[in-house]
């Protein structure tokens, strides 16, 4: 009997214990994490942002276009966000802050429509303020949301170690940098100096596009439809952005996805959700240049900028015809 | 239901905790109706094959015990290895020989196309038949009395630690347990959470790390060459046995914290110095029972002397069926057919390796012959990798045609190097075996055990939360789920 009650006392230490390492771990993880804490300068820059709100560019690290560039801009593009999380924010800025854009800038590269790219929806600890989980749970029947809201809340470290890396190694992280929500992309690599570029274009394509159909995903599809009746709800034109990419990615692309044909399903679902979308096609306006590419599928300041002013001057032509 | 999910974290402990709150005699029925729910979680139509294979071997061994003379006890015998071989025939083999007998048809030009039938594998099949059959043979051989209970018995053939990845269990060792009463003893609960632990740390920060690492090789085999294919075969050998080594140290573990006692599936493989020996180390449970039961049961005479040509060819005969048990693909009976012949030549070169290293002076080197041995054992087996695995035979061809290409090992060893998975996976590897040997030296865990609680407490939590932070939660099956 007293072995037994040693053990339920020693048992309920060890789980005290562990709480308390957890709750720890946490909160460290939460305040130091290095996106979230580039997420939330992004938050506090918006909330201080109040000039003309002509484009507001949403999506992830492949959106890279400058608003000192472009002018009147934020730019709101955040690491691995997925379209779910778009949505979300999206929903959150028009119905909560007040602010409402001319233009919202979405990239429509075949990366965002992967089967993968909604099971790559991460940094719960930092989205769990804008992303309704349990109402995603009810609407896709995947528990998983609700797994993730609770270690997005309680255990956000979990799995993270790249993360947890990544802001040791980044732990004095200049954000003066980032002017509008923008912070100029990578640049301590150049694509044009890989040995194998061939290896990384695979490897990246892979990674994102591996297991694809001929068509558009159901997740992101339904996310990306619902961003589009978003703007058309508040009267804001979207504008469909193909972002440049290496020569050696697209050679990969081509190989996993029908590109044509999924470009051509895209446009469909944005002409029938929104009639007035405008579509920038830059995604060989970089071709033959890796050397304004960090990697195979992400552009450096350089090309971002030269992405910055094409999209600057193309849409100059559609607000002054 | 998987191990490593959320819902046997919740299945787990409510069914422990269930498990000793009910009186003894109740016990079978929560476990047996807990097994069922665990194997319906997976796919609930399945659940009446796995009742089917239970009554048919449950009615054959009591049709044996009617009977004294072995010539009447066969046709049950018969009856349940047909049926039981039938349903693992038609559910894991019959895509494989439709496939083949079509294949040969459009060889040959001869009639013979059939349709291709590729049924969804049920999981687990493999394990369970081979448990039932061996309850069976053991009945029809007199080394196990026939379970009269019904409901034991059916907890003996679902009992949810064991049933969809094994260990292969013999009715002598588990059905008695199922009979005695556990009273909750503190020492083995602690030791089945430390195996639980043990097994999640292997799978979720070892073996789905690694690969990680290793799918995109067998995935597209076409992009990798020479020294990629060279470090991924003996990687995906350690990924799988992290993998079932990890799962089968969670099923014992999970058995333990109510009081039963598995059997042993693993014994450092990755230190035997045969590959004879590494078969008495991996999978125990699996070659014991083929060794057993078919090895022991092929002829060994010709002409009234034990011949060693015939004892080789029986090796051979019983491993190509492990290859063939694991998958119905020409890799995996390929696979059995190599450790087969290893082993077959192993015996015929006995004697002139024996001389070898007398002449060289290895014989008197022990421990640099025990390290050759095991390096050398090591490489054979990694080299079996080729074979081992879902990808297809085509998938097969390309890596051993690419494996030659070694043009651009610079560049591939410096991009591994900067991958910080792989560098991390090789310290795993390394921290993970050392600890298996640790642990395995006698007295060891007593030591450990007698270490200060905060000590003990310091490196569970050490565990777990490197576990937690490093750990891969993507949720991937277990290897030999596919099995």
């Amino acid at each position: 009997m007293n072995r037994q009650k040693q053990f339920f006392r020693n048992t309920l230490i060890f789980l005290l214990l562990t709480l308390a390492v957890n709750a720890v771990l946490n909160a460290v993880y939460d305040r130091t994490m290095i996106y979230h804490r580039l997420n939330r300068n992004q938050d506090r820059q918006f909330e201080e942002y109040n000039d003309t709100l002509t484009f507001l560019m949403l999506g992830n690290s492949h959106d890279m276009i400058n608003p000192a560039i472009t002018g009147n801009s934020f730019n709101y593009a955040s690491p691995g966000e997925v379209y779910t999380q778009t949505y979300y924010k999206l929903k959150y800025i028009l119905e909560k802050t007040g602010k409402t854009p001319e233009y919202a800038v979405l990239s429509v590269d075949p990366a965002n429509f992967s089967p993968k790219a909604e099971n790559t929806l991460k940094f719960d600890g930092y989205w769990r303020k804008y992303v309704d989980y349990p109402a995603l749970a009810r609407e896709t029947g995947d528990f998983d949301y609700y797994i993730k809201w609770f270690t997005g809340r309680f255990c956000a470290y979990i799995g993270n170690y790249k993360f947890i890396y990544m802001s040791v190694l980044f732990r004095d992280a200049d954000f003066t940098q980032v002017k509008n929500g923008y912070r100029p992309p990578r640049d301590y690599r150049n694509f044009a100096e890989e040995p194998d570029r061939n290896a990384l274009g695979l490897e990246r394509a892979t990674s994102y596009l591996a297991g694809y159909g001929n068509k558009p995903d159901k997740g992101p599809e339904t996310y990306f439809r619902k961003i589009l009746s978003l703007c058309r709800d508040y009267g804001i034109t979207p504008v469909l952005v193909r972002m440049p990419l290496t020569d050696e990615y697209l050679m990969h692309a081509r190989k996993l996805v029908d590109l044509d044909n999924l470009d051509r399903q895209i446009e469909e679902i944005a002409g029938e959700v929104s009639g007035n979308y405008i579509l920038l096609d830059f995604r060989e306006a970089l071709s033959g240049r890796p050397e304004l590419f960090f990697n195979a599928d992400h552009v450096n300041p350089r090309g971002a900028d030269i992405v910055s002013e094409k999209f600057r001057a193309r849409m100059q032509a559609h607000i002054n015809p | 239901m998987l191990f490593n999910s959320i819902g046997y974290l919740i299945f787990l402990p409510l069914t422990v905790a269930a498990y000793y709150a009910l009186p003894g005699k109740w016990r079978w029925i929560l476990l047996l109706a807990a097994s069922y729910l665990f194997y319906a979680m997976w796919k609930v139509e399945y659940v009446l094959l796995l009742m089917a294979a239970t009554a048919v071997s449950y009615y054959a061994a009591l049709g044996m015990e009617a009977h004294t003379v072995k010539k009447r006890k066969k046709p049950w015998l018969w009856a349940a290895l047909t049926v039981n071989l039938g349903m693992l025939f038609i559910f894991k083999y019959l895509g494989f020989f439709t496939g083949l007998i079509s294949g040969l048809s459009d060889l040959t030009g001869l009639p013979g196309q059939i349709p291709y039938y590729a049924i969804l594998l049920p999981v687990g099949i493999s394990f369970y038949t081979f448990q039932t059959l061996g309850y069976v043979i053991d009945v029809y051989r007199g080394v196990t009395k026939p379970e009269k209970h019904a409901g034991i018995f059916a907890l003996y053939v679902t009992f949810f630690p064991q049933l969809v990845a094994g260990p292969i269990e013999r009715a002598r060792n588990l059905m008695p347990q199922f009979r005695q009463e556990h009273a909750f003893d503190p020492a083995a609960f602690a030791s089945g959470l430390r195996l639980i632990l043990w097994g999640l740390f292997k799978k979720i920060v070892i073996a789905d790390r690694i690969a990680m690492l290793v799918q995109p090789v067998y995935g597209q085999p076409e992009y990798f060459h020479g020294i990629q294919i060279a470090i991924a075969l003996p990687l995906l050998i350690i990924q799988v046995y992290a993998d079932f080594s990890g799962y089968t140290d969670i099923a014992i573990g999970s058995a333990r914290l109510m009081g039963f006692r598995l059997s042993r599936n693993f014994n450092r493989p990755f230190s035997a110095r045969s590959v004879a020996d590494f078969w008495n180390r991996w999978h125990i449970t699996l070659t014991t029972w083929l060794r057993d039961y078919v090895y022991f049961s092929l002829p060994s005479r010709f002409r009234g002397k034990t011949a060693a040509w015939r004892l080789n060819l029986n090796l051979i005969i019983t491993f190509t069926l492990v290859g063939f048990w694991h998958g119905a693909q020409w890799n995996f009976l390929i696979f059995g057919l190599t450790h087969g012949i290893y082993m077959a030549l192993a015996n015929i070169s006995k004697p002139m390796m024996e001389k070898f290293n007398r002449f060289s002076g290895l014989a008197a080197a022990p421990a640099l012959l025990k390290a050759l041995n095991q390096a050398s054992t090591f490489l054979l087996v990694s080299a079996t990798g080729f074979f081992f695995g879902q990808h297809s035979f085509s998938s097969t061809l390309t890596l051993i045609g690419n494996i030659t290409d070694f043009s651009n090992t610079g560049i591939a060893l410096k991009q591994m190097l900067q991958n910080n998975d792989f560098t991390l996976s090789l310290i795993l590897i390394v921290f993970m075996l050392r600890f298996e040997a640790l642990a395995g030296r006698p007295g060891w865990k007593e030591h450990f055990m007698q270490r200060p609680l905060p000590v003990r407490f310091a490196a569970y939590l050490a565990v777990l939360f490197f576990l937690l932070i490093f750990g891969i939660f993507t949720r991937q099956e277990f290897f030999y789920f596919q099995f």
